[in-house]
């Protein structure tokens, strides 16, 4: 076949903002690369919460001047809803960290940087395997197809089913991996402005804990785009299956009496799901390269999930950052691209890298906020404490008697809530 | 053999919802696929590519977002595709639009078969393939499943309608129109979706190339006068659900489809147990 | 705009606000003889587009409506679940995640 005559150096897997920003920063140092994407055009397999942090993407792409920017996110706010009270703590950002958009818009974005700097990508492909041979990765396999190059990179994504074929990983234990289930809902610039009490351009984040997610671990999250909001709900997958069906669980927080009128009068436009590494420290492959073989972003477990925010799109785009600028040193300097020359100029690098070092730190977050007991129990404790304090008849309590008697009704010794913030804060 | 198939540019119906408070189709983000039922006239096509040899190139009159569309069925295996894009094309009926393909097909010249699909989900009016077949004077058949290749420049044709199979042996150039379903289109393969993204084996011709009289394309050439449409309201769905044996399913549904007066009253209870 | 009322919606309702362009092919088969064995059956409550449903005690896929989120694949006790995703583009169309 004519079109196999032109040899590539790299082939990426997968367009997203790892496979993406790899094959622009390939493309931009001149390597012959091309992008092989299971979708039709990029994007419309993406989906995720809804907010991405900016410095590392400029680093990568340098101005975002044109990036499909919804809203630059100036209220943070996270609630903890019981039954019918809720606690919210808004924290309102002087700068701008962090934006709002659609992934599979961000994604184009990327796609028109890396065609425009000499890339070739390739939709509605699928690849089947990854091709191995003595010992090193020469290639990848689609309907019987073969394509060689000098080096892959593995961008497939959260689930790997090509890095399972290729035994680097084994198949995740369910608890390691959560679902997130999404809808968005169009409601128009104005109602979003209005209702999140937002200046024209600003946008909400928003983390919901508690009854929204029916307690199961992990929770709700809202997003503000242009004219439509981002909601869902990530819960860990359990062996037993989820308490409640994911469906049931979206709709019930679209419906919640406390939050429903933000979206009144809206549309719900897209329905969607996506699984994201849930426990990133047991995900991570114990090599992130082979001989001319890289892996990056999702598929590497390079995601961190705090409870409060999970930053993805961003690393897994530095993560593609790194692996490019590792393969074009090693063809400049070492002419190779053996497992020890790639885990020495990525792996090495992005473990010493800020990003690997937060995603280690942060396992201990994910524990408390992975604790259904532990979040409905804290749900309760607070928001007694503070019912105490507000919902007041004759007499007036104090905060310490109201404490005392919210701790005394949830049955949680004041041992056990010192035990527990100590251990949340040291592991923080 | 030198087989040209027709394929249109359609929005995915499918995600057109219609707004029922403005009376209107919200077509945001609605984005457009080949005519699904033309996958199976594409997949005719190679069939006998594979079994006579020859070229297949696909054609379409589409504004310039189609080559998306043609590089998905060049994806396939299609060796080449011509899109035909002006705006004076713009606003065809189904008269103005075979005018413009048949036009084409009369300049690429070499053309033995020329393959449609039965009818398009966004307008089906089965005309095009109809018509192209009248501005070309060739003989047209439809609701095509089969096709082989008799001596003489000459094909049959296997038909199949509701109740009958029919065989035809016409002269080629001939056009046929393949029954909606009745192949299985195959998928895009990764050698000639990158051929496609590498060679673009796709040309545009607009009037520039084609030189059709304004008065006979586009909306200036298109007699036909859409007067009023009208939308079907959204019929609200009830869900019920019955769990039970079959046996009891059936009578359960016999019972609600009776007291939604779907159904006329028989007493489904006693229907088997003779009258 | 359309309302969206004060009712859940099915997972029907919820899938038909998408764009789909559906395969002939299935892109996942259940071995659903292995469901037989399984007494917990996590896909049913799982699968976020309710593609698993309970019919009496047997389990019933359709592959139509998948989003291809590889939650059941994971979730399967009795591998009965052979996954792949669909091919030439097919399948759910996201457009706003
Ligand atoms: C519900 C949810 C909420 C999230 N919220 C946030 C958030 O608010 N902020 C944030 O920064 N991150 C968030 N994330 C995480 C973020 O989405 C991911 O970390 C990020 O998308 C990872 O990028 P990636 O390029 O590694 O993988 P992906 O974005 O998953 O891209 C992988 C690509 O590879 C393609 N592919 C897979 N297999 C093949 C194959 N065999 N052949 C060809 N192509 C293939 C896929 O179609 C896809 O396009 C969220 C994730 C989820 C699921
Ligand atoms: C009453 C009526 C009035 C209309 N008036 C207008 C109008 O004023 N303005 C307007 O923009 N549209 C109008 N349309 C739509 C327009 O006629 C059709 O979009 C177009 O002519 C194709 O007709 P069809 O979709 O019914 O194709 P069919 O005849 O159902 O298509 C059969 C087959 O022909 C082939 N085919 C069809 N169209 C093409 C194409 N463009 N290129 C290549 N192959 C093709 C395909 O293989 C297809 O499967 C009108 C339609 C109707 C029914
Ligand atoms: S991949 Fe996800 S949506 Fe598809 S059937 Fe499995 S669980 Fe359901």
């Amino acid at each position: 076949m004519q079109g196999l005559n032109r040899r590539f150096e790299v082939i990426v897997v997968g367009a997203g903002p790892a496979g993406l920003s790899a094959a622009y920063i390939l493309a931009k140092k001149g390597f012959h690369v091309v992008l092989l994407e299971r979708g039709r055009g990029v994007g419309s397999k993406q989906v995720f919460g809804g907010r991405v942090y900016s410095s590392l993407l400029e680093r990568v792409f340098g101005s975002l001047g044109d990036a499909p920017i919804h809203r630059w996110v100036r209220r943070e706010r996270l609630s903890i809803i019981n039954g019918e009270r809720m606690l919210t703590v808004e924290y309102i950002s002087g700068g701008k960290y962090s934006f709002t958009t659609y992934l599979g818009q961000l994604a184009s974005w990327m796609a028109g940087k890396a065609v425009e700097a000499g890339a070739i990508i390739v939709d509605e492909v699928r690849v089947d395997r990854i091709l191995v041979e003595d010992n090193s990765v020469v290639g990848v396999e689609s309907g019987g197809d073969t394509l060689k190059a000098d080096v892959v990179v593995d961008a497939e994504g959260a689930n790997r089913l090509l890095l399972e074929e290729l035994g680097l990983v084994e198949k995740p234990r369910p608890s390691d991996m959560a679902l997130g289930v999404k809808e968005v809902i169009k409601l128009g610039e104005e109602k979003i402005d209005e209702r999140f009490g937002l200046r024209s351009g600003e946008g909400a984040a928003w983390i919901l804990a508690g009854s929204v997610s029916a307690y199961t671990p992990g929770g709700g999250f809202i997003y503000t785009n242009k004219d439509s909001v981002s909601i869902g709900v990530v819960v860990s997958l359990e062996s037993g299956g989820l308490v409640e069906e994911p469906y049931r669980l979206v709709e019930s927080m679209r419906l919640n009496p406390l939050l429903k009128d933000i979206w009144r009068e809206g549309d719900i436009i897209e329905y969607s799901a996506h699984l994201v590494p849930e426990r990133s420290v047991r995900l991570i492959p114990s090599k992130l390269a082979l001989n001319n073989f890289l892996v990056v972003g999702d598929a590497a477990g390079l995601l961190l999930n705090t409870g409060y925010t999970i930053r993805g799109v961003d690393y897994a785009a530095y993560s593609g950052y790194l692996a490019a600028n590792a393969i074009v040193e090693a063809e400049e300097k070492y002419g190779s691209y053996s497992e020890e020359v790639l885990r020495r100029l990525y792996e090495e690098r992005l473990k010493r890298s800020m990003v690997f070092r937060d995603i280690a730190r942060h396992k201990a977050v994910e524990m408390i906020w992975e604790n259904p007991t532990m979040i409905k129990q804290y749900a309760a404790l607070l928001l007694d404490t503070l019912g105490g304090l507000y919902e007041l008849g004759e007499s007036t309590p104090s905060l310490r008697e109201t404490f005392k008697n919210a701790r005394r009704k949830n049955k949680v010794s004041l041992i056990r809530v010192m035990a527990d913030l100590v251990h949340g804060v040291m592991k923080a | 053999m030198h087989i040209v198939v027709g394929v249109k540019w359609v929005p995915n119906t499918q995600a057109v919802r219609f707004d029922p408070h403005t009376g209107t189709l919200i077509r945001e983000g609605v984005p457009s696929i080949v005519n699904p039922h033309d996958l199976h006239a594409v997949e005719l096509a190679l069939k006998l590519r594979e079994r006579y040899g020859g070229r297949v190139t696909a054609v379409t009159m589409a504004p310039p977002g189609a080559v998306k569309g043609l590089e998905h069925i060049i994806g396939m295996g299609v060796d080449d595709a011509v899109l035909l894009s002006d705006r004076k094309y713009a606003g065809a009926d189904t008269l103005a639009t075979s005018y413009v393909i048949a036009s084409a097909i009369k300049r690429m010249g070499d053309v033995d078969l020329i393959v449609f699909g039965q009818e398009t989900i966004d307008s089906s009016t089965a005309h095009v393939p109809a018509q192209v077949a009248s501005w070309l004077e060739a003989p047209y058949i439809y609701y095509v499943e089969e096709v082989e290749a008799i001596e003489d420049n000459r094909i049959r044709v296997r038909r199949r309608l509701e109740d009958l199979v029919e065989w035809y042996e016409l002269e080629m150039p001939a056009v046929i129109a393949v029954l909606m379903h009745s192949q299985k289109p195959r998928p895009v393969r990764l050698i000639h979706k990158l051929r496609a993204v590498l060679e673009k084996p796709v040309e545009t011709w607009s009037n520039e190339i084609l030189r059709l009289d304004e008065r006979c394309v586009g909306l200036k050439g298109s007699p036909t006068v859409v007067t009023k449409i009208t939308w079907m309201p959204e019929v609200p769905r009830k869900q019920k659900i019955f769990k039970g044996e079959p046996k009891e399913a059936v009578n359960w549904l016999i019972r609600r489809l009776e007291e939604e007066k779907i159904l006329p009253t028989c007493g489904a209870d006693k229907c088997g147990e003779g009258d | 705009m359309t309302s969206i009322g004060d009712k859940p919606l099915r997972v029907d309702d919820l899938l038909q606000r998408n764009v789909w362009d559906v395969d002939h092919r299935p892109h996942i088969t259940v071995d659903t003889e292995k469901c037989r064995l399984c007494e917990a059956k996590p896909c049913i409550t799982t699968c976020p587009a309710g593609c698993y449903i309970l019919a009496g005690n047997k389990v019933v896929f359709s592959y139509e409506g998948c989003l291809e989120c590889g939650a059941c694949r994971l979730i399967c006790p009795y591998n009965a679940v052979k996954w792949s995703y669909p091919l030439s583009g097919k399948g759910v169309q996201y457009r706003f995640s």
